[in-house]
């Protein structure tokens, strides 16, 4: 009954379960039961995805500059039809964009590094040095929501 | 090796000048002792400026203290030979003999020398950079001349110096640098101008750049598993870049295989919380503590409910020809188990946080 293994609420981890625990929920109380369709599952399934990603966002907030782009991504796409106002646009584009500095930095790994601009979110805008800082809190956050989701789906379909 | 004609020009200069101040007795015992100095047999171990004189430090430091003591006269015997193969300065003394010599002493020198504003000192201190700008091959027992910890010290003081003594323009930007080992800490970069290498301002920008850079792959290195033994920095990129890729594509499965568990799971609250509470979990969670509030089960007919579901469900099964299929082939007698209410899901949420 009680729990000898209290997780820390404040970590990240148990910050993502929460968030997505309730999200999911949401999700699973808009759809009834029954359809279960491939076009139904896909849906659910867009949308169970992005909840994953928004709740990691979220978690992190602001801190870092991969979930700052995120959440700006999830934003967007979800404000897709009414007018993006384009002064915050801009102003989050500059503020990226004037920490870019030149690509190469004389060691000459380009092509990689432009592939991982391509993976990690709002990498597009960032320096070397910066990009592998988010690249790694990335990895951190992503494995953290490996598990708990992996957790949450054995729970489910035990 | 002398690869920077321009440099040495200077340098000769310089030693030209201050050869003026040192007093002649000093300069002509100092020269011999320097000359057997490189002359000395070079230790295996010749990792430091004390193991080159094959001395005990604080003699080797006594030794440039006094410049006239004949200490330096009870060590070893020189053997030319021997220290041919090592060492470069020899091969070069005829053209910058004055300056090898001095330069030989520059570790030890600062290190003794730090209060003292001996004109010799000066030289060395002077020397050094420029010895080490014209010899761009770096003996292997002269590097390690300067990558002791303490050498940090003796580099400011060794610029410090060198910015009184020399006056020249490149007062200026050795200066402004100076030399630390915190390059993440402090407020802005402070870079250390190693031994044979440049000490403009912007190479050195440039260096702190790539060592900051290089700390960070390196921690990337240990987070990614499988990459500590993977040497050069684009192949370890590439195993960043594929571990990135295999966690968002786990994630984009896993997504779906809550998706695909979804439709037997049903949350719909009103439906079965009033009705029918849905524990159904006591036999099939072994290794979970059951929360007391959880309703008793009543469901013999909430199992046939479900278990008319999962086989209808199963015929769509084989819609996804997923991986995320294997998984969810077996669990599908899990539908039993499923308890599909408000209360159960903050259960579970509780659950899943006692195995998290």
């Amino acid at each position: 009954m009680n729990n000898p293994h209290h997780m820390n609420p404040r970590s990240l981890k148990s910050r993502f379960t929460t968030r997505f625990l309730r999200a999911l929920t949401k999700i699973r109380a808009q759809k009834p039961i029954s359809s279960s369709s491939p076009t139904e599952i896909f849906r659910r399934y867009r949308k169970i995805k992005v909840a994953a990603d928004k709740s990691m966002a979220y978690s992190v907030r602001s801190r870092k500059t991969w979930s700052r782009a995120m959440l700006w991504k999830l934003r967007s796409r979800s404000h897709r039809r009414r007018p993006v106002k384009t002064k915050f646009r801009q102003s989050v584009m500059k503020n990226t964009k004037t920490t870019t500095t030149t690509g190469e930095d004389g060691v000459g790994f380009g092509v990689e590094a432009s592939e991982l601009r391509e993976l990690v979110p709002g990498g597009e805008a960032m320096d070397l040095c910066n990009l592998l800082d988010e690249t790694a809190h990335y990895i951190k956050c992503l494995t953290t929501q490996v598990q708990v989701m992996k957790k949450i789906a054995d729970f489910y379909s035990l | 090796m002398e690869s920077n004609p321009g440099t040495t020009e200077t340098r000769s200069n310089l030693t030209a000048s201050d050869g003026g101040q040192v007093t002649a007795f000093e300069s002509l015992q100092f020269t011999d002792e320097i000359h057997r100095l490189i002359l000395a047999p070079t230790t295996i171990n010749a990792s430091s400026f004390t193991a080159l004189v094959e001395l005990p430090p604080p003699q080797a430091v006594e030794l440039l203290h006094s410049p006239d003591s004949t200490k330096f006269i009870a060590a070893k015997p020189p053997n030319v030979e021997d220290f041919k193969g090592s060492f470069r300065f020899p091969s070069n003394t005829s053209l910058i003999e004055p300056d090898a010599r001095f330069s030989v002493f520059s570790g030890e020198a600062n290190n003794g020398n730090e209060n003292r504003d001996s004109p010799v000192s000066k030289i060395l201190n002077s020397n050094l950079e420029k010895a080490v700008k014209s010899e761009p091959a770096e003996t292997e027992s002269a590097q390690p001349l300067v990558s002791d910890p303490p050498v940090e010290k003796r580099r400011i003081k060794r610029k410090g110096r060198e910015n009184k003594v020399k006056g020249s323009t490149k007062k200026s930007k050795t200066a402004v640098n100076e030399s630390s080992e915190d390059a993440e800490k402090l407020p802005y970069v402070h870079v250390r101008a190693r031994r044979g290498q440049a000490t403009d301002s912007h190479s050195l920008a440039e260096r702190a750049r790539r060592e900051k850079i290089n700390a960070r792959m390196k921690f990337l290195q240990e987070l990614v598993p499988g990459c500590n033994k993977i040497s050069g920095t684009a192949l370890v990129l590439d195993e960043i870049i594929n571990h990135v890729q295999s966690l968002q594509r786990q994630v984009e499965f896993l997504s779906m295989r809550l998706a695909a568990v979804n439709p037997r799971i049903d949350f719909n609250l009103d439906s079965v919380f009033t009705s029918e509470s849905g524990s159904l979990m006591d036999s099939n969670f072994p290794g979970l503590v059951m929360p007391v509030m959880w309703p008793e089960v009543q469901g013999d007919g909430h199992r046939q409910q479900y278990q008319h579901q999962w086989n209808s469900d199963a015929l769509q099964q084989p819609v996804w020809g997923r991986e995320v299929h294997n998984n969810y082939i077996t669990p599908e007698k899990s539908l039993l188990t499923y308890d599909s209410s408000a209360n159960s899901v903050t259960l579970q949420a509780n659950q899943l946080k006692m195995e998290l």
